[in-house]
């Protein structure tokens, strides 16, 4: 999300006349956009605007924070930074610069919005894209969830669907100027739609309209989406990804705990009977789809018992990718008010124990593509010399022989002759060849 | 404010970043909103509520949540709720808005004299748990009156309260053959 966010801070610079500096002493202007998801996100901020705010003793330097603030930080930030603002205001960023006297103490800021009214504007803005070939178009922002282990209800305020006119459009836009893949973005992206009943379409016509486009322009591309909810998954939106070539044969789906006790304290509204059921229709109707989850380990008051029952739901749904995290209390979730009770050397070894378990399926399933010739997108070079790296449509990593850079963002055939535990290796059959 | 029963609003008070949910505590038909408040007195924003004045401002947000309730929603037309302290607020709305509801509510508190309106419920369709004396209809916790009992497979289970109690009442009424799909669960903070 904050890649995307920072697509559009870059076009609203760029126009305002700013250039890009990658020499952080060299810039005039110096922007943060903020992740208020895990606290050592937010250290780092208050621990960088520190130094920034010395370098004023000997040059001129105006500082500015957006994206996702906790209530309490936001206070702090007035006080830090020049200019603190919601995202949805992004469009007033160089008015805001304009008025910001360097020698004054102009503060300029606009509160929190917990209604998120006015985000068109911020949708309206035209991202300057920073890659050629992969792009991420926000669907909807907020969320109305409240799991007690997350502040972003706190800091990006109440559920808002974007125009699907608009998305339909940006994507349009997108394909025709040849990228390949794009990923519709939101804080629970398959909620899309439920804040404007009878006045938008729902997230599955929303992918099965992007499906319909894709058929309509003939050209190969991938479309993900992230992150859904199991609550609002249904088995219409996974026959819609079945239905539609365009609709990638990947699924991110967030379990958090395979215990329903722990996922009533993290007040997920799903249980795991729910998540088996989704997970089967997956299966039955999509049986090549990738999935992909994530997991806190050692939440608050988290036992052996339950750490055992997300290792055996770990074991049972055989996920391709388990994006796992630590638990660690946000200030602003609910749960920071609990007990952070399981020592922290019992949540690594937890973490551990759920990435032995993801590697011993992954080897498994990646050893039986070896021999198999998959469709890659090309995304530049590999840190192994001599090689690249590309994705299949599951997202899964191959990399292969080749120093021809031009390839980057193009499909191309590769044939698998090895594996290991997280990613493949083959050779380069064919390159493109659709359209 | 249109809302379903069971959800909940955020309150705070204009111009302070201190802000609380709370589960809406009148009926879906009343023409007021009304939530139920313990003050918890070293707390940021209870005394400050309890403090306010009629006409003074309050900013509230919302409805939320997923704890709604519609006697036509469930497969069976039996409900157990279970409620510890002021958990007790969205079956009140329940009741209050469904009149004619089949429900038997199990409302745990320390003392008697914390149970809140419970004129609004039917005496037969209420069991006070004390732990604090015995002015209840049973004194102990509200886990331990569960275990008492014998439910029927097909109950709609309702628990709202403290997540100790959640998580004891879950395991009691799963080896009582509930579903989990028919157990329904708001954990109060």
């Amino acid at each position: 999300m904050n890649l995307s966010d920072s697509e559009r801070v870059i076009s609203v610079l760029d126009k305002a006349g700013y250039t890009w500096t990658d020499n952080e002493e060299e810039a005039g202007l110096i922007g943060i956009l903020a992740c208020s998801v895990r606290q050592k996100a937010i250290d780092k901020v208050y621990s960088r605007i520190h130094k920034w705010n010395k370098w004023k003793n000997h040059k001129n330097l105006i500082t500015f924070i957006s994206g996702c603030i906790l209530p309490n930080d936001h206070e702090k930030f007035l006080k830090l930074f020049d200019i603190t603002f919601q995202m949805k205001d992004l469009p007033q960023l160089p008015e805001m610069i304009s008025r910001y006297g360097v020698t004054t103490s102009i503060h300029l800021k606009t509160g929190i919005d917990p209604h998120n009214e006015n985000i068109e504007q911020f949708w309206d803005v035209k991202p300057s894209y920073q890659s050629g070939f992969e792009a991420f178009i926000p669907i909807q922002n907020g969320c109305d969830k409240f799991c007690t282990f997350c502040a972003v209800p706190y800091t990006r305020g109440r559920e808002v669907s974007r125009p699907s006119k608009d998305i339909l459009a940006e994507v349009a836009l997108l394909v025709s100027q040849g990228y390949k893949s794009i990923t519709l973005l939101g804080q629970n992206v398959n909620s899309y739609g439920l804040d404007k009943r009878d006045e938008e379409i729902t997230f599955t016509e929303l992918l099965r309209q992007v499906g319909e486009l894709g058929n309509r322009m003939e050209k190969e591309f991938w479309v993900y989406f992230t992150s859904p909810h199991p609550r609002d998954m249904t088995d219409e939106v996974i026959e819609v990804i079945a239905g539609y070539p365009v609709l990638a044969k990947q699924i991110h789906l967030p379990m958090q705990s395979g215990d329903d006790k722990v996922l009533i304290k993290m007040n997920r509204k799903h249980n795991m009977k729910k998540y088996r059921q989704i997970v089967h229709s997956i299966r039955r109707l999509i049986p090549e789809a990738t999935l992909f989850t994530d997991i806190i380990v050692g939440f608050t008051g988290e036992t052996e018992e339950q750490f055992e029952n997300t290792r055996k739901a770990m074991e049972e749904f055989k996920f391709n990718m388990s994006y796992t995290a630590i638990y660690s209390p946000r200030p602003g979730a609910t749960s920071h008010r609990w007990d952070d009770d399981v020592p922290l050397e019992e949540k690594k070894r937890r973490l551990h124990k759920l990435t032995e378990e993801l590697r011993k399926h992954n080897r498994v399933y990646n050893r039986q593509l070896e021999g198999k010739t998959l469709r890659v997108l090309v995304r530049g070079a590999d840190r192994k010399e001599g090689y690249l790296t590309s994705l299949t449509e599951g997202k899964l990593i191959v990399r292969f022989p080749s120093d021809d850079k031009n390839l980057t963002g193009q499909f191309a055939d590769v044939k698998i002759t090895g594996s290991s535990d997280f990613s493949m290796e083959g050779e380069l059959v064919n390159i493109e060849a659709f359209a | 404010m249109p809302f379903h029963t069971g959800q909940f609003v955020i309150l705070r008070r204009p111009g302070t970043i201190e802000q609380r949910e709370y589960t809406v505590y009148s009926g879906a038909k009343d023409n007021f909103l009304e939530v139920l408040v313990r003050e918890v007195t070293e707390g940021k924003v209870t005394p400050r509520l309890k403090k306010m004045q009629p006409g003074d401002q309050l900013e509230v947000d919302g409805p939320f949540g997923f704890f709604r309730f519609n006697p036509k929603m469930f497969p069976s037309q039996k409900f157990l709720f279970v409620a510890t302290g002021s958990g007790i607020s969205p079956f009140h709305s329940f009741v209050k808005t469904y009149p004619s509801l089949d429900y038997h509510l199990v409302h745990g508190v320390r003392f008697g004299e914390e149970a809140y309106e419970h004129h609004d419920f039917n005496k037969q369709n209420i069991t006070l748990c004390t732990t604090g004396d015995k002015t209840g209809n049973f004194m102990g916790r509200v886990t331990q009156f569960l275990a008492t009992q014998k439910l029927e497979s097909d109950t709609q289970c309702f628990l709202c309260g403290n997540s100790e109690m959640i998580q004891e009442a879950f395991d009691i009424l799963t080896e009582k053959g509930i579903e989990v799909q028919n157990i329904y669960t708001e954990v109060y903070f």
